[in-house]
C-alpha cells in the first residue's frame, strides 16, 4: 500500500489535490481511499490530506503516521510535526523556490524543492498552485501517469483547464529528469 | 475482503469514486423517498448538497424541504410520513439532538422515517470529530439504529433501511463516522434503479391520516391504552433482527453483498474477539489478518443492528471465545462506553461468556492505529477484565 499526506492552507487545494490524485490512481485500477479533515480549519490555516492506494480495497480507517510520500503545499508548514508524520525513506515535494539544502529532512527522508508559485505564474494560474504541484509530485514518485493525470486535471479543473494542464506539465517536466539522477 | 486482485481490478471498472456522504445521496435517491425535510450541518452537508444537485438535475424527485431548525426537520418529516410518504432526513450531532423530543414521537406514532447521522462530537467543547455519542445517547428513543463501516455499507445500508423501516412501520436511523466513512473518497458500486425498485415495493401502511376519513394521530390516551402503545412497540422491534437479516440477504441476491445485524470475520475459532461498530471495524479487519498472522487467534465482531441490541446472537457469536476486547468510540459519562455496557448485560448469565474488557477507543476522534490494536490483543489476552473501561490515547 501506498500512503500519501497532502498538507496545504485553507484555500490551496490541498484537499481538491488529494481527490484528484486519487481519481488519477483510480483511473490507473488501484483501490483508493482519500480523506481530508476539516471542520474548525478556515482559509490559511493548515489543512491535511490523505490518501491510500492499493490494488485491493483499502479498510484502514485510522490516520496514516507513517507517510511514503508527502506534499507540501507551503515550505512554512515543513517543521518537525509534519516530517515526523513520514516514514524514514519518505519522499517529500514541497512547495519553495529555496534550494534543497535549506531543508533538513529526517533519517533517510528525501525532500525536493519545487517553485509551483513561480510555475504556476508563468501559466497563468496566479497563485493558484495545486496543479502544478501534482505534476511535480507525480514525476517524483514516478506516478501516476503523466497523461493520466492531466487528463484527471482537465475534467476536473472548473476554470482555466489549459492553464491548469499547462502548469502540471511543466512541474512534471522541470522533476522528471531531476528525479532520474537522484 | 480477501479476494485477489486481480478480481478487485476487473470490479473496479464497474465502480464510481464516492465520498461516504456522496454514497448516501446516490442511495437515497435510488430509494426515491417523496419528501426529504433536511437542515444542513458539518459534517453531513455534503448529502443535503448533493441531493439539491439531484433534484437540479431532475434525477430526484422528492419534496426537498429546508425548514429553520432540525426540530423543525422531524416535524415535517413525521407529518410527511403520517400522510403516507416515503420520508429521509440526515443531519448529525447537535441536529441530532435537537431532534431528541421528535424522536420519541416520530417512534411512538411509528413512522417509518429513514434518517442518516453522520457521528459527530456534541459539544462543548466544540468539535467535528468521528465519536459515537450523538446517536448512542438517542438508544431509548424506539428508532432501529444501524452503523456503517464505510460508503459502500453507507449505500447499501441506507436502502435497505426503507424496507425495513416501512416493513416493522418503525423509524430506522443509519450512523456513519464523520471523515473516516463520511468524507472517505473511495470506490462504490451503484446498484441498478431498477433492482433498487423491485427491492422498495411501495407497500400499504396500517394508518395514515387522510382528509377523506376523520381520525386522529397520536391524541391523549388513557394508561392502559399509552402502555399498549409500547407493548406494540417492544414486538415491532422483536421483529427487526429477522427484518434486517432478511433485507441484507435479499440484497446480497441481487448486488453480491450480503449484510446481516452482525458481521463477523475471521471469528471461526477465534479466542479472541474484537466487538465494535462503524469504522473501527476496518482497521480492527488489518488487526485481526496480523494477529492470525503471527499465530493468534482473532476475529471480530462488527455490531451492525445496535437497536434493537441483537443479544442472543451476540451470546451465540460469543460463545467459547476466550476474551472479547468491546472498542467503544463513545463514552457515557459515568459508566465508560456504551457497546461495553449493552455487552455485558447481554452476556450476563450466557454459558460460557468471554472475559470481556471494554475500551474507550477513539473517543473524541483520537487516532486508533492498527498497532495500538495488536498491542492491545498482546497486553489483555490473559487478563482479569478491570471494571472501569481502558481509555486508549
Amino acid at each position: 500500500m501506498l500512503e500519501i499526506l497532502i498538507l496545504g492552507r485553507g484555500g490551496q487545494g490541498a484537499q481538491t489535490a488529494g481527490n484528484l490524485l486519487a481519481r488519477a490512481f483510480f483511473e490507473g485500477g488501484h483501490w483508493v481511499q482519500s480523506f481530508s479533515t476539516y471542520g474548525g480549519a478556515r482559509r490559511g490555516t493548515p489543512v491535511m490530506s490523505s490518501l491510500r492506494v492499493d490494488d485491493r480495497p483499502v479498510r484502514l480507517r485510522c490516520n496514516i503516521t507513517a507517510a511514503d510520500a508527502m506534499l507540501c503545499f507551503d515550505d512554512s508548514l515543513l517543521d518537525k510535526g509534519f516530517l515526523a508524520q513520514g516514514g524514514d525513506e519518505a519522499l517529500i515535494v514541497v512547495n519553495s523556490p529555496r534550494p534543497a539544502g535549506d531543508f533538513q529532512p529526517r533519517a533517510a527522508q528525501r525532500i525536493i524543492p519545487v517553485d509551483g508559485r513561480a510555475i504556476a505564474r508563468r501559466n497563468g494560474m496566479g497563485k493558484v498552485v495545486n496543479a502544478a504541484l501534482l505534476g511535480a509530485f507525480a514525476a517524483a514518485l514516478g506516478a501516476p501517469d503523466l497523461d493520466r493525470l492531466t487528463g484527471v486535471i482537465r475534467a476536473f479543473a472548473p476554470a482555466r483547464k489549459d492553464e491548469n494542464v499547462a502548469a502540471a506539465r511543466e512541474a512534471y517536466q522541470l522533476l522528471s529528469p531531476a528525479t532520474e539522477e537522484a | 475482503m480477501n479476494a485477489p486482485a486481480k478480481h478487485e481490478a476487473d470490479r473496479l471498472h464497474e465502480m464510481q469514486l464516492l465520498s461516504g456522504n456522496h454514497a448516501v445521496a446516490w442511495g437515497v435517491c435510488l430509494a426515491a423517498p417523496d419528501v426529504a425535510p433536511v437542515y444542513p450541518i458539518t459534517p453531513q452537508t455534503p448529502i443535503l448538497e448533493k441531493l439539491i444537485a439531484f433534484q437540479a438535475e431532475g434525477a430526484f424527485q422528492a419534496e426537498l424541504v429546508t425548514p429553520e431548525s432540525e426540530h423543525s426537520a422531524m416535524a415535517a418529516c413525521i407529518a410527511a410520513a403520517a400522510a403516507g410518504a416515503r420520508v429521509f432526513t440526515a443531519t448529525s450531532s447537535q441536529g441530532l439532538m435537537l431532534m431528541h423530543e421528535l424522536l420519541h414521537y416520530a417512534a411512538g406514532a411509528r413512522m417509518p422515517i429513514v434518517m442518516f447521522n453522520v457521528n459527530r462530537t456534541p459539544a462543548a467543547p466544540w468539535g467535528f470529530w468521528p465519536d459515537q455519542i450523538d446517536s448512542l445517547s438517542q438508544r431509548d428513543t424506539g428508532w432501529v439504529q444501524l452503523y456503517s463501516e464505510s460508503p459502500q455499507d453507507s449505500l447499501d445500508t441506507v436502502i435497505q433501511a426503507f424496507r425495513v423501516a416501512e416493513a416493522a412501520e418503525l423509524p430506522v436511523m443509519v450512523s456513519h463516522d464523520a471523515f473516516y466513512v463520511s468524507h472517505a473518497v473511495e470506490p462504490v458500486h451503484l446498484p441498478q434503479p431498477e433492482a433498487v425498485r423491485s427491492f422498495l415495493p411501495r407497500t400499504a401502511r396500517s394508518f395514515t391520516l387522510d382528509p377523506a376519513r376523520g381520525q386522529s394521530l397520536g391524541a391523549p390516551i388513557g394508561q392502559v391504552d399509552w402502555n399498549r402503545t409500547r407493548r406494540d412497540l417492544e414486538r415491532a422491534m422483536g421483529g427487526v433482527e429477522a427484518l434486517v437479516n432478511e433485507a441484507g440477504a435479499l440484497w446480497g441476491n441481487i448486488t453480491g453483498r450480503t449484510g446481516g445485524a452482525l458481521d463477523l470475520y475471521r471469528t471461526d475459532g477465534a479466542e479472541l474477539v474484537f466487538v465494535t461498530m462503524g469504522s473501527m471495524a476496518g482497521t480492527a479487519r488489518e488487526a485481526v489478518d496480523r494477529l492470525r498472522a503471527d499465530g493468534v487467534a482473532a476475529g471480530l465482531l462488527r455490531v451492525r443492528l445496535f437497536r434493537p441490541l441483537p443479544a442472543e446472537a451476540l451470546r451465540a457469536a460469543l460463545a467459547g471465545v476466550d476474551c472479547a476486547i468491546v472498542l467503544d468510540r463513545n463514552h457515557a459519562p459515568g459508566t465508560g462506553g456504551v457497546l461495553h455496557q449493552e455487552l455485558r448485560a447481554a452476556l450476563f448469565d450466557a454459558v460460557s461468556p468471554p472475559r470481556l474488557h471494554g475500551c474507550l477507543a477513539g473517543v473524541g476522534g483520537v487516532n486508533v492505529p492498527v498497532e495500538r490494536l495488536t498491542a492491545l490483543a498482546r497486553d489483555l489476552a490473559g487478563a482479569r477484565p478491570a471494571p472501569n473501561p481502558l481509555w486508549l490515547e
